[in-house]
């Protein structure tokens, strides 16, 4: 994070410069043109064409300064993606991404309310679905409920779901997997299906493979 | 004392942010979902296309009592033209039965929801009570008015006047 603060702090310094290269630009483009009048007041005949080669030149001058920020401003939008990119690959780089996902299957015996997922007992995710999400889910929608970042070794993920099961009593259950990150993304997910034999929706967390 | 308390909670609540709500002008809403009274679940994102009205609220909060029945006033007006009202409350959960019970007793007919994690608050950098944020149908604030005066609701009828008929 240090890092990416750091290329933010170079990307800053870019921008400053970018726009301190444009603001004497400006000034220069006020004095010169503050300038011209009162040079051609003073010698209004004797050099007209002095005058006008040099208003030529101050012109070119200014093309070419011009061009200059104006490339300028282009490496500092490149950079800007690079950046960016960097950022997304630093944030959620593949070799040490976990994500979670929650799905639902049948669903008479449970209508879900929200999900809370907890990694290595600290709350990473607190999801609330509404009606339309539920009925999302239970038409074959999947849910990425978390993405995140895990060190390699052993992890605890424990899932609570809450809602409403049968009879339509206030329903909360866990789920718990023990996680051994290693090297590569890994992806869990949540499923809730019923388990007709014994008329109560069942919880299982599993990884893909 | 109930409202000096309040407004402690309040301060302590946005303790550290320098912003305050009228930043969010010209932005994007932040989305959330939240539970209502009613024992649904409500996310702001599926209410796009639709003007929204989002007001703040607390049991501390005085002037929340008159500005309660004044926008359900309002909402019982335009809501068949396409106005969706969500009153979120931000009292502590342990709270949340006299919070139910105020908007009982206030009969307002709009949805209220709780946020008792505070978590909406700080999206929308609630630094007064009550706070009222008007959204257009693409999802962007485009109006937030900070505390209540009456007569305050001819001001919001003729801004959601304005936003119903884009």
């Amino acid at each position: 994070m240090n890092r990416v603060s750091t290329m933010f702090s170079q990307a800053g310094l870019w921008l400053m410069l970018a726009f301190a290269m444009a603001a004497p630009l400006h000034a220069q483009e006020t004095a010169a043109a503050a300038d011209t009048p009162l040079a051609g007041d003073a010698a209004p005949a004797a050099a007209p064409e002095t005058s006008a080669a040099a208003t030529d030149a101050t012109t070119g001058d200014f093309k070419s300064l011009d061009q200059e920020v104006q490339s300028l401003k282009k490496d500092v939008l490149d950079l800007n993606r690079e950046l960016f990119v960097l950022e997304e690959d630093l944030l959620f780089p593949a070799n040490t991404q976990v994500a979670v996902f929650v799905s639902m299957d049948v669903g008479e015996f449970f209508a879900l309310d929200s999900v809370t997922l907890k990694i290595d007992n600290k709350e990473v995710a607190n999801y609330l679905y509404t009606e339309r999400e539920a009925q999302a889910l239970l038409k074959g929608g999947v849910h990425r409920v978390y993405i995140g970042n895990l060190k390699t070794g052993d992890h605890e993920l424990v899932a609570l779901f809450t809602g409403q099961g049968p009879h339509e009593r206030d329903y909360r259950r866990g789920a718990t997997l023990k996680l051994t990150k290693g090297v590569g993304a890994r992806y869990v997910e949540l499923k809730i299906s019923d388990r007709a034999s014994r008329a109560q929706p069942e919880f299982i967390v599993k990884e893909w493979e | 004392m109930a409202a000096l308390f309040g407004g402690v909670c309040l301060a302590l609540l946005l303790a550290g942010q320098s912003h305050c709500a009228t930043s969010l002008i010209g932005q994007p809403a932040p989305d959330f979902a939240l539970r209502s009274l009613s024992g649904e679940n409500i996310r702001l994102s599926e209410h796009l296309g639709e003007v929204v009205v989002i007001n703040f609220w607390a049991t501390w909060c005085g002037p929340c009592r008159q500005e309660m029945p004044a926008l359900d006033e309002l909402y019982a007006k335009y809501k068949l033209a396409g106005l969706t009202l969500l009153g979120v409350n931000i009292d502590d959960s342990n709270a949340s039965a006299r919070a139910a019970e105020m908007a009982q007793g206030l009969k307002v007919s709009y949805p209220v929801l709780f946020d008792d994690r505070k978590e909406v608050a700080r999206a929308f950098d609630v630094s007064a009570m009550p706070l009222t944020v008007m959204i257009d149908r693409e999802g962007v604030v485009r109006q937030v008015y900070e505390g209540f005066k009456p007569g305050q609701q001819k001001r919001y009828a003729e801004q959601l006047r304005e936003l119903l008929n884009q």
